[in-house]
């Protein structure tokens, strides 16, 4: 029955991925707007002229 | 038929201007619209119907003091060699058009890299080219109808806190890997495998402790501060349930017992997290703390020796010559150099019409300039001026522990004392060996937790149903300051009256249709508040007008005069019109002539808001109503007469009478409500126990308050306050829920039949149950 333990290791350290990306998400502010991102998201990329239709994401780095 | 302007979508008044087969009604409007075609932004006009903002019309170098390099570093956050990121306060951001332009606003300049809003907040992070001068970029802000705001630097640059959101994850993570160890456990499964066991408990112990000493330590902390200061609070309990479950869990663990009630007790920890955080409803693009400083002009223009340069608003000093420019607010006690110029004071006293003031008049800070740029020679430096001392000698209000201890507390722990007492006496006679596990399970079972989680889901779901109906309170303790409301006093001006604008009644002779519109294009062609009311005043009778204004010309201080048809109409002062100067000691009227014969003349006067006597009427019955005034006693007889008992009315009132009115009412026991919204009601509204700052406009200027109301809701305060009250009705139903669930928790305590699993079913049920139940009554209510 070792499996088990490798079990309980495995699902400590899953619980503990999940919890440090958390913190780290929380303290980028993550959950300080949770509108604009929704509302960004629906925009298309204009339709220039030149027709050059690129879907590049030119908003999320910062 | 009366048209809407393509951008602004207001009702145009006189000939629209035509362009692109669209109708806008201002040159402003029309110029944002090109300039947003030609850079290929249309879908701005599809993605909301009324998107655009009417943009201002500002002055050249009006935001010129951000090119100061001492204020530039102030508002700018980073900076390297090639880029400079800001973040700005536009608080016009209101619908997903507003970000579609912002984030596309490099398409207006290249100089922008990028900009990214953030809608709940109003603001928006720029990266811009380091050469490209801060006023620039305000001044292409201003140009498409987003004027940024400089007022509240310091609450801009406010951290947020996030420690309640790490503790709501510590607490979630412990809580899930206990539950997912103690499942074995609970099923029986492995329970011949005693090294397992032991390696699962010690791991629980492991992970509980951040759970005790980080997450929880906000309770543990407040009963102990309680208990030093001889007071009891609902902590005080929670505590004991707490450790009692922690300290007996923690036994079993090391005497190889399993691993007790870890799992309860994490779980328990997470659902309080849970309530706290969804009490925490805060609405982040207002502002509840705003101080003087956030009305004033950052920098204003010092001539010296007819050199002009810009300082910030705390290096002015006393005699220096400082010019205003139109819309600003003059920041300093200061005499007027300046000939003659009309002042709007209404941020101070609620009162909208302009106080023309002539050279050489003390003049109070405070007010907005109207008109052509101003020059003044300061008096007193801003921190000392007449308005900025009210603030600073009285609203230091001392936060108060609150001494008053929790009733409920100290009958829950009354009957917990006795109940385990009697159980322990019992067991020490019926089986000895089992009475510390028994006190120690009455103490966990009668946590009140299930109390503990309604009070944050019952007040966070009023908080919230109070916003849809526009009034944002700064916390939930506000709810019960509104519940223990005995007097309520109302400020007249600017609250009980309306703000925006003032009743306009015509007198003289007859006019015909064509020179009512005529009168109504001339109007709309100034931007003066008295116009604006003669324009209302057209409007509410259900004119329209597409008349075309041949020439115009407004003479600052003096009226306005245009033709219309060949016709010459002509509004303003009488020595505008009549060509002579009378003694006028009332100066809000307006003359008119019509090919220069003087026709008739316009009154203001403030108006009461529509449906505040009903109000009024209904609060009266269930509080005690108090209305203070700046102004002469004229509107005493209206309200006497139309508010049955109404006795309490105060007129003449300076800033500090008010402040001093409420001290007396709060010094005899009454637990006053003050509803105000000028500045000069800032101080009262500090003093009294709740203060709720009446705005036309939440995200401009509101004096510091526990709340922000929508000036148009004002009428519906009873219901406003009944639905606060219901908040009681929601927490005596809850009580009674917590108090079934302990009893039945009790009975297995003191049976001495609780076992970590039944506390783990029951301790879920009971909590999720009581927000179930909070958050429906409130929905229903709602």
């Amino acid at each position: 029955m070792g499996v088990i333990y490798l079990m309980l290791i495995v699902s400590l350290i899953i619980a503990l991925f999940f919890l440090f990306s958390f913190l780290w998400a929380t303290k980028n502010g993550q959950y300080d707007d949770d509108y604009t991102p929704s509302v960004r998201m629906l925009f298309d990329e204009e339709v220039s002229n030149e027709t050059n239709k690129n879907n590049s994401n030119g908003n999320s780095e910062v | 038929m009366a048209q809407n302007c393509f951008h602004c979508s207001d009702e145009i008044i006189g000939k629209g201007i035509k362009f692109d087969d669209k109708v806008f009604c201002c040159n402003g409007c029309k110029s944002v619209y090109e300039l947003l075609t030609t850079s290929s932004l249309n879908s701005f006009y599809s993605i909301e119907n009324n998107a655009g903002t009417k943009p201002n019309t500002l002055e050249d170098n009006r935001f010129s003091f951000l090119d100061v390099p001492k204020i530039r570093t102030k508002h700018i956050e980073f900076e390297d060699e090639n880029s400079v990121r800001l973040t700005l306060f536009l608080p016009q951001i209101h619908c997903s058009s507003c970000i579609y332009l912002l984030e596309n606003i490099q398409k207006l300049e290249t100089s922008i890299t990028s900009c990214q809003v953030n809608f709940a907040k109003r603001e928006a992070y720029f990266i811009v080219d380091k050469n490209y001068p801060l006023s620039k970029l305000a001044d292409l802000l201003a140009s498409i109808g987003y004027t940024p705001n400089f007022g509240n630097r310091s609450e801009n640059s406010k951290k947020q806190n996030y420690n309640y959101l790490y503790k709501l994850g510590v607490a979630g993570f412990a809580f899930g890997s206990i539950m997912l160890w103690s499942v074995p456990e609970h099923l029986g499964i492995e329970s011949d495998n005693t090294n397992f066991m032991a390696v699962t408990s010690y791991l629980t112990l492991l992970i509980s402790l951040p759970v005790l000493f980080y997450s929880a330590n906000e309770y543990l902390i407040s009963a102990y501060k309680a208990l030093k200061h001889k007071n009891l609070n609902l902590d005080v309990p929670i505590s004991i349930g707490i450790i009692a479950l922690y300290g007996q869990s923690a036994y079993s663990i090391l005497s190889g017992d399993g691993s007790g009630y870890m799992d309860s007790f994490a779980g328990f920890i997470f659902f309080l997290l849970i309530g706290k955080w969804f009490q925490r409803k805060t609405y982040q693009s207002l502002s509840f703390d705003r101080d003087y400083t956030s009305y004033f002009p950052v920098a204003v223009t010092r001539l010296n020796n007819s050199t002009e340069e810009i300082i910030e608003i705390e290096d002015v000093e006393v005699g220096d010559t400082i010019s205003i420019r139109n819309q600003e607010v003059i920041p300093c006690d200061s005499f007027l150099v300046s000939e003659e110029i009309n002042i709007d004071y209404s941020f101070v006293t609620g009162e909208s019409i302009p106080v023309t003031k002539v050279k050489g008049d003390f003049i109070y800070a405070g007010g907005k300039v109207i008109g052509k740029k101003t020059d003044f020679i300061v008096d007193k430096k801003s921190n000392r001026s007449h308005l900025t001392q009210l603030w600073n000698d009285f609203s230091k209000k001392e936060s108060v522990v609150s001494t008053k201890s929790d009733k409920f507390s100290i009958y829950f722990l009354a009957a917990l004392l006795v109940i385990s007492t009697f159980a322990g006496i019992f067991w020490f006679f019926w089986d000895s060996s089992r009475t510390i596990e028994i006190i120690v399970s009455v103490l966990i079972v009668a946590c009140p937790c299930a109390l503990a989680l309604s009070k944050p889901f019952a007040l966070g779901n009023i908080i919230r149903s109070l916003g849809k109906k526009k009034l944002f309170l700064k916390n939930a303790d506000v709810i019960e300051k509104l519940n223990e409301t005995t007097d309520i006093v109302f400020d007249k001006t600017g609250t009980l009256t309306s703000g925006s604008g003032n009743n306009a009644t015509y007198e003289g002779s007859e006019l015909s249709a064509f020179e009512k519109e005529a009168l109504l294009v001339l109007a709309n062609s100034s931007s003066h508040p008295l116009s604006k009311s003669i324009v209302n005043h057209f409007l509410r009778n259900g004119f329209h007008s597409a008349w075309n204004l041949t020439e115009f010309n407004e003479k600052e201080g003096e009226g306005i005069e245009g033709v219309i048809e060949n016709r010459r109409f002509k509004i303003g002062s009488y020595e505008f019109i009549h060509g002579k100067k009378i003694d006028v000691k009332n100066a809000t009227e307006s003359y008119i002539s019509i090919d220069n014969q003087p026709v008739g003349k316009f009154t203001f006067e403030s108006e009461f808001r529509d449906g505040i006597i009903t109000a009024l009427t209904k609060l009266n019955q269930t509080h005690s109503i108090h209305v203070l005034s700046g102004d002469r006693d004229k509107d005493k007889i209206y309200l006497k007469t139309n508010v049955p008992g109404l006795n309490q009315l105060h007129f003449n009132q300076s800033p500090k009478d008010k402040l001093n009115y409420i001290e007396k009412l709060e010094k005899s026991n009454r637990k006053c409500l003050m509803i105000g919204d000028g500045l000069n009601d800032s101080g009262a509204l500090e003093m009294a126990n709740c203060g709720i700052a009446i705005s036309e406009d939440a995200f401009r200027f509101t004096p510091s308050s526990d709340a922000i109301l929508d000036a148009n809701e004002l009428i519906h305060l009873p219901e406003l306050l009944s639905t606060s009250r219901f908040a009681t009705t929601i927490l005596k139903t809850c009580y009674i829920f917590s108090v079934i669930y302990n009893i039945i928790g009790l009975s297995f305590a003191l049976s001495g039949l609780l076992t970590p699993l039944i506390a783990a079913i029951l301790m879920p049920i009971s909590s999720i149950s009581v927000v179930l139940i909070s958050t429906l009554m409130a929905r229903a209510k709602s």
